[in-house]
């Protein structure tokens, strides 16, 4: 049956005049901001990602691939922003393959906020969509409603208002590329250190209309200093009641071993893929 | 409405004087244990302070107030043993391993703590001065009845107000022998041989019921008490940290000690084979 | 089909079969606290006692400030508290910690007035055991650490719950990072899980005997406490106040932490 489903509207009204409040859209700390200049666009993101009031991840990528010259920056809930960028992401590839051409940014656009709408905001993603196709540069913003806006720049999350304040004071038409991302920076920086939900460094994804570039930690403004003590256990401080020895031969029998040095364990995890 | 309105618009003044009340209370040399309690400018306190402070209705209450836990007390020929776990939690997190939950009231009467922590403390310390008064107006040291008496009554005129305490008062008098006490915040007051108090209570109960005895001797029944306390630790999360143990005998209380749960565990697995659920073999 | 929908439409006044408040008077929560985040510990030496607490003040995602401070002098005189010997810090709702403060400073004052010496901390400990509870049934939405010297020149410490209960420690955390905080204090400070190497095999292992540590190590403990805490908790950041009370007096050392 086409249409829509009514039939929860009475109840819906009946429980908000009793002081149940409405459904509300909530996005979850983050900074994330966009902005065209002449040439292209240009978006950027912090990198904390928060559960409540701890800092979950210091360094996380919100910054999403979408195709070879889209990329997208999310906000919100952050499995959704990953699940939803990835799955339109594989659509428009599929659609760009069977089209035999580039994908545009509102075909982009159109399928995230369709996917979104249906599930009624429960899929919290809250994005930035930004790229050049053949008919230039474009930059939108998604929420999770399913509602867009096109606008010459934009900001999100809960450090958009710090992050806008900063576009409203600096932004003028036809900038170039190096004072795009040195003013997307500055919004990104104004919600890393005005918000609470905002923090660590900034991402910035420059997109032209050649090649889209990644700037992964273009900013460190947050680097934490060298602790004062040294919090070494010597080896027998922990107590043992019992010992078992498996040797890495019978582990081996199950498993993959895999030999990490010690010292360049930490290096290990800091690595990550960086397009200059 | 009027009242309040009334209360609440007084214009604000820099140098406004403090009301009579505070001033007194400022100036007295003495810090008064006073029954005058501050109340939140609404209908019904009670129930405003149970969303504000009950962890347990509510696990998101704003104010979690440190809960007391394990407390154990009985009778025997020797006089009275009085144990306790020293764990505080608020919420699920242990605010605590250390709390002195056997509050001294003087030198033959002792309290003990479950419940709201605050209020055993604040409680049993007013408890101490009226018992300090009783002597120096009669002459004699108060009896525990008496005691005992004097906290039930007051947590009564305080009941509905949210206050929350299971305590009991051991203590030894000439006139009554070994005498133990239990009072709660509902205003209950039993006299009896045994008592355990605190969300650790039955597993306390499950070993105290099963080996106690009033011919106990005084070695035995230390042991007893300890031994309690420490399968409550072991069952129940609330309670843990210490084991605090009292004698309270004709001529005043002894106190034996405040020992580490861990290593008494582990000295009564391998030496007298309990907690065989326990283990550490690894095949 | 259509008349399926039709009937369906919201009209003005249905007749549903509960009651609903929207027609008398909305009775709203009575919510007097905010939290403002924020965090602070003390520890006490042989013969010092250190506070520290981070400065930013929060509500929500929003800095009120960048510098509020936690932890306050007691009992000195004139604005900027000279001569003070103890120390109050205080986390939670920052108006309520205030007018704790106050209140506490006020009594102390008075004390020294009266009897002509100042009051001692175990004494000061009771009387703000004693205020907190005053609002048994309305209470001061604080955890507080009092802290100076005692009548033998030793560090004394002592940590309360919001109506009042105390207890006196080697060492505390409280607000936001408490929970951060805390485990790395029992470890370091108090010793706990640690044995000492080689002590024994099995359960004759010896458990590592805590002493005071010496005053060096406890700021450096307090400064990676605060750095680590500033980390991975959102509301603890911007800048460190700390607060060292010897039989010299009290100093205080700020330091700036990371802002983000």
């Amino acid at each position: 049956m086409p249409g829509f489903d009514f039939s929860n509207h009475n109840r819906n009204v009946a429980l908000h005049a009793q002081g149940v409040p409405l459904p509300k859209a909530t996005s979850t700390g983050t900074t994330i901001v966009g902005c065209l200049y002449d040439g292209g666009v240009v978006i950027a993101a912090d990198t904390r990602a928060t559960s409540g009031p701890i800092v979950a991840d210091k360094n996380c990528e919100k910054l999403h691939y979408i195709s070879p010259q889209i990329w997208c920056a999310g906000a919100g809930t952050a499995a959704d922003t990953e699940f939803t960028t990835a799955l339109i992401s594989s659509n428009l590839e599929l659609h760009s393959l069977s089209t035999g051409r580039k994908p545009r940014v509102v075909t982009c656009m159109t399928m995230l906020k369709q996917h979104l709408f249906r599930y009624q905001g429960h899929i919290g993603a809250y994005l930035v969509v930004a790229g050049v196709d053949p008919t230039g540069a474009h930059l939108f913003t998604v929420h999770a409603h399913g509602s867009t806006d096109k606008l010459p720049y934009v900001t999100m999350g809960s450090g958009s208002l710090a992050a806008m304040s900063v576009f409203e004071t600096q932004w003028k038409p036809g900038m170039t590329r190096d004072e795009a991302v040195k003013l997307a920076s500055d919004a990104i920086q104004a919600g890393i250190f005005n918000d609470l939900g905002s923090g660590s460094n900034v991402d910035v994804c420059v997109i032209t209309n050649e090649k889209a570039t990644l700037m992964r930690n273009y900013i460190k403004p947050n680097v934490r200093e060298q602790k004062e003590r040294n919090y070494r256990f010597p080896r027998g401080t922990t107590a043992v009641l019992n010992e078992k020895v498996i040797t890495k031969e019978d582990l081996s029998k199950y498993i993959t071993v895999h030999e990490i040095r010690d010292d360049d364990q930490g290096q290990a995890a800091e690595q990550m893929d960086v397009d200059s | 409405m009027d009242t309040l309105v009334a209360r609440y618009s007084a214009p604000p003044s820099q140098h406004q004087p403090l009301d009579q009340d505070e001033q007194e209370e400022l100036m007295e040399a003495l810090p008064p244990l006073s029954l005058k309690f501050a109340l939140p400018p609404i209908a019904q306190p009670s129930s405003w302070l149970r969303t504000m402070t009950d962890d347990h209705a509510n696990p998101n209450c704003p104010i979690k107030i440190a809960h007391g836990t394990t407390t154990l007390a009985f009778r025997f020929q020797g006089g009275i043993i009085v144990a306790t776990d020293s764990r505080a939690t608020a919420g699920n997190w242990i605010a605590s391993q250390t709390v002195k939950k056997v509050i001294e009231i003087n030198n033959c009467l002792l309290g003990t703590m479950a419940g709201g922590a605050a209020d055993c403390q604040y409680w049993l310390a007013y408890l101490g001065m009226q018992c300090r008064l009783h002597e120096l107006r009669h002459k004699r040291r108060i009896s525990v009845a008496a005691a005992s008496k004097i906290l039930a009554n007051l947590v009564y005129s305080y009941k509905g107000y949210g206050l929350s305490m299971g305590t009991m008062c051991a203590g030894v008098t000439p006139q009554e022998g070994p005498a133990l006490y239990y009072i709660d915040s509902d205003g209950t007051r039993l006299a009896g041989n045994l008592f355990c108090v605190g969300s650790g209570q039955t597993f306390a109960y499950g070993v105290l019921d099963a080996e106690y005895r009033y011919d106990l001797s005084e070695n035995e029944a230390l042991e007893l008490g300890r031994r309690s306390i420490l399968a409550a630790t072991h069952r129940d999360a609330f309670s843990g940290g210490f084991i605090n143990l009292y004698h309270v005998k004709e001529d005043g209380w002894v106190k034996h000690g405040f020992n580490d749960t861990n290593p008494i565990f582990w000295k009564t697995k391998l030496e007298k084979g309990e907690f065989s659920n326990v283990t550490a073999d690894l095949d | 089909m259509a008349s399926v929908f039709s009937a369906s439409i919201p009209q003005e006044a249905p007749g549903y079969s509960f009651n609903h408040l929207s027609s008398g008077t909305r009775e709203h929560a009575f919510n007097p606290y905010t939290d403002n985040g924020g965090s602070t510990l003390g520890i006490s030496g042989a013969d010092f006692t250190i506070f520290a607490g981070d400065t930013r003040s929060t509500s929500g995602y929003n800095i009120n400030t960048r510098y509020a401070p936690k932890l306050f002098k007691i009992g000195g005189e004139g604005p900027s508290n000279e001569n003070a010997r103890i120390v109050l810090s205080v986390v939670g709702f920052a108006a309520d910690g205030n007018a704790l403060k106050e209140r506490l400073d006020t009594v102390v004052k008075m004390y020294k007035y009266q009897h002509g010496k100042p009051m001692t901390v175990a004494a000061c400990a009771q009387r703000l055991s004693h205020i907190l509870y005053s609002k048994r049934f309305f209470p001061y939405y604080v955890h507080a650490i009092l802290g100076g010297l005692d009548e033998d020149g030793k560090g004394a410490l002592y940590s309360y719950d919001p109506v009042g209960s105390y207890e006196r420690e080697q060492c505390r955390a409280a607000g936001s990072a408490s929970s951060l905080i805390m485990p790395f204090l029992d470890n370091q400070v108090n010793f706990k899980n640690q044995y000492v190497p080689g002590s024994g095999v099995g359960h004759a292992l010896e458990q590592r005997v805590p002493e005071p540590l010496p005053r060096k190590d406890v700021e450096q403990l307090v400064k990676d406490a605060f750095t680590s805490a500033t980390e991975r908790q959102i509301e603890v950041g911007d800048g460190l106040q700390m607060m060292t009370i010897t039989k010299d007096g009290i100093e205080e050392v700020y330091s700036p932490l990371k802002k983000d």
